[in-house]
């Protein structure tokens, strides 16, 4: 179980690095086809609040695990 | 003589549980009342505040929507929580509660912008953050305060009483608002009775702040209190060092994000949809949704007991992914059940009635147009057509100027109407599994000396802003299937995605990490 844990830590951290650059290319994209203020507001908080927020944590959480910081919290 | 102490007791001890469980769940009740009634009244809201032609207004108004939601929650549980594992929960969650009351109560009194200009909006603005910030740290505090008075083994149960207050705050707040809107008339209602709502809260908060001001401090922080072990500095404690910091990451992508798409969608989606997608009529829409709500909320108790027995993972858990299947199939059902075009008109039954009025140098054309069909369901389209009277004029104006107004309305049969009540009904059910058993997962993943802070973070990040954020990226996904402008989406139903994804990473981080021991754990 610890194994798995710590293999999905490299997919959590790597999820939280991809998501940053995919997120503002569709943002630089939608923008740039239709630069109304509905999509600057949209983007603006996909950007600003959501995204830091899914990067930081997803990050943190897939480094602590494949440390193995998570190994001890077992069920069985 | 034994058994008999023993027995008066434990009869001081369930009177003393009532008490803490209802001086609790009354006042955070009372703050989703007054966050819902802004909500709920945001329409109305907008035309006294935020007049649209005023372009520093309106973006204020989206401000208030949305950063009281999500942006300004998270730090209402940092300053709260902090206050909360300094100087005690009593004190913290009666301050937030006055705060919440104060602002709602304000926002009653606040002259419209005819009257005082761009300081109106500037001051509900203002106001509506302060409700945010308050809403922010109510919730960790009863949560706490409740699970640090309960006995081990009995926190779900305890604590549930908590998790049925955001819901029966929703059903309060439509309530208040449908009887005085009932009572004044709809005119007298948008001109100075959406007031009342608002106003009443300092009432109700009066009353709360009065029994909670009569309970005694958490009986966990005053023992720690009392042997000097409280944190010098809860927010460095909690975000900084490790062991918690991991607690926090774990609290939030295992359970609070997937628990608040799962929240969200039950409860607000499911209404948009119906309203918006299946164009069911509002009163009728509304009415599928409380009753749904109502039926459901008890579930909340149910599984937070449950949770006691088998575990707060397990249920979690099973909620998500129940979730995460069932959910596409639902709306499916929701949909076909509602379109018209799989239904069989009655074409004799068909009429339609056009009306023509000028109002000043407009003329204004409504067409009003109904249909029955052989299940019982019946339609009602209106078309209002506004243009100029004068020729000249009109063929001045731009072609999007002139596209008329089009509403539709589906108002089911009596069969659909209790199978649409189910269906929500079901998805209700997977919020209670979610959310019932969550307050006593994150109160006993945390130690009383940060518990106030560490807990209320993830609670409002993965309501706020994942949870909050469902209406915004689902309407987005929803228009992003729509192949050209004005053509209906290729996928009504691909604003779910987000949910799924969202509910899907937290099943696995739930699945993958957390524990299903921690009913077992003491608190102290």
């Amino acid at each position: 179980m610890s194994a798995i844990k710590r293999i999905f830590g490299i997919v959590w951290a790597l999820m939280g690095v991809g998501i940053v650059p995919l997120v503002i290319k569709q943002a630089m994209k939608e923008i740039a086809a239709k630069p109304s203020e509905e999509n600057w507001i949209f983007w603006s908080i996909v950007i600003v609040v959501l995204m830091p927020i899914i990067a930081f944590s997803l990050i943190t959480f897939g480094v602590f695990a494949l440390k193995g910081e998570y190994d001890t919290l077992e069920d069985h | 003589m034994a058994q008999h102490v023993s027995d008066v007791s434990t009869t001081e001890e369930v009177t003393s549980t009532r008490r803490v469980i209802a001086a609790s769940s009354v006042g955070t009740l009372i703050e989703w009342y007054d966050f819902y009634i802004f909500g709920t009244l945001a329409k109305i809201i907008s035309e006294q505040f935020f007049p649209k032609d005023n372009p520093t207004a309106a973006l204020l108004a989206t401000l208030a929507t949305f950063a009281a939601g999500f942006v300004i929650r998270p730090f209402g549980a940092l300053f709260f929580g902090r206050l909360g594992d300094l100087i005690g929960r009593k004190y913290t969650f009666l301050v937030t509660l006055v705060i919440m009351g104060g602002s709602t109560f304000a926002i009653g009194l606040v002259p419209g912008y005819k009257t005082i200009g761009f300081f109106a909006p500037a001051i509900v603005f203002l106001l509506r953050l302060l409700q945010g910030l308050a809403l922010g740290g109510e919730y960790g505090g009863a949560a706490t305060y409740v699970a640090e008075h309960s006995p081990a083994g009995k926190r779900g149960f305890w604590t549930s009483f908590i998790q049925t207050t955001a819901t029966l705050g929703l059903f309060l707040a439509l309530g208040v608002i449908l009887i005085v809107r009932q009572a004044l008339g709809v005119e007298t209602f948008g001109d100075w009775g959406w007031r009342i709502p608002f106003v009443l809260s300092a009432f109700l908060v009066a009353v709360s702040v009065f029994i909670r001001m009569r309970m005694s401090e958490s009986p966990l922080f005053v023992k720690m209190k009392k042997e000097g072990k409280t944190s010098a500095n809860p927010l460095a404690e909690s975000f900084k060092q490790k062991d918690n910091l991991k607690m926090v990451l774990i609290a939030l992508l295992g359970a609070t994000a997937g628990q608040g798409v799962v929240w969200y969608t039950g409860q607000f989606y499911a209404l948009s949809f119906l309203q918006n997608a299946c164009n069911v009529e509002f009163v009728q829409s509304n009415f599928i949704i409380s009753i749904a709500l109502l039926i459901g909320t008890p579930f909340f108790i149910v599984f937070g007991s449950l949770s006691d027995k088998i575990g707060r993972k397990y249920i979690m858990m099973a909620g998500m992914l129940i979730a995460i299947i069932a959910y596409r199939p639902i709306y499916t059902i929701m949909y076909n059940d509602a379109n018209l075009k799989n239904k069989v008109e009655i074409v004799e039954k068909k009429q339609v009635t056009v009306k023509n009025a000028v109002k000043g140098a407009d003329s204004l054309i409504t067409t009003i147009t109904t249909k029955a069909f052989t299940d019982g369901t019946t339609y009602k389209e209106t078309v209002k057509a506004k243009f100029p009277v004068d020729p000249a004029l009109k063929a001045a104006l731009p072609k999007d100027k002139l596209k008329p107004e089009t509403k539709k309305e589906v108002t089911l049969s009596q069969d659909l109407y209790y199978k649409m009540i189910g269906l929500v009904l079901i998805q209700v059910i997977f919020v209670t599994m979610v959310y019932g058993p969550i307050a006593a997962f994150l109160v006993e993943i945390f130690p009383t000396r940060i518990r106030y802070t560490s807990m209320s973070l993830p609670y409002h990040i993965g309501n706020g802003v994942f949870g909050g954020l469902v209406p915004l990226i689902s309407t987005r996904l929803v228009e992003a299937s729509r192949p050209g402008p004005n053509l209906p989406p290729s996928d009504p139903l691909a604003g779910l995605w987000y949910p799924i994804l969202i509910a899907g990473v937290s099943f696995i981080i739930g699945s993958l990490y957390i524990s299903n021991k921690t009913n077992n754990m003491d608190v102290d």
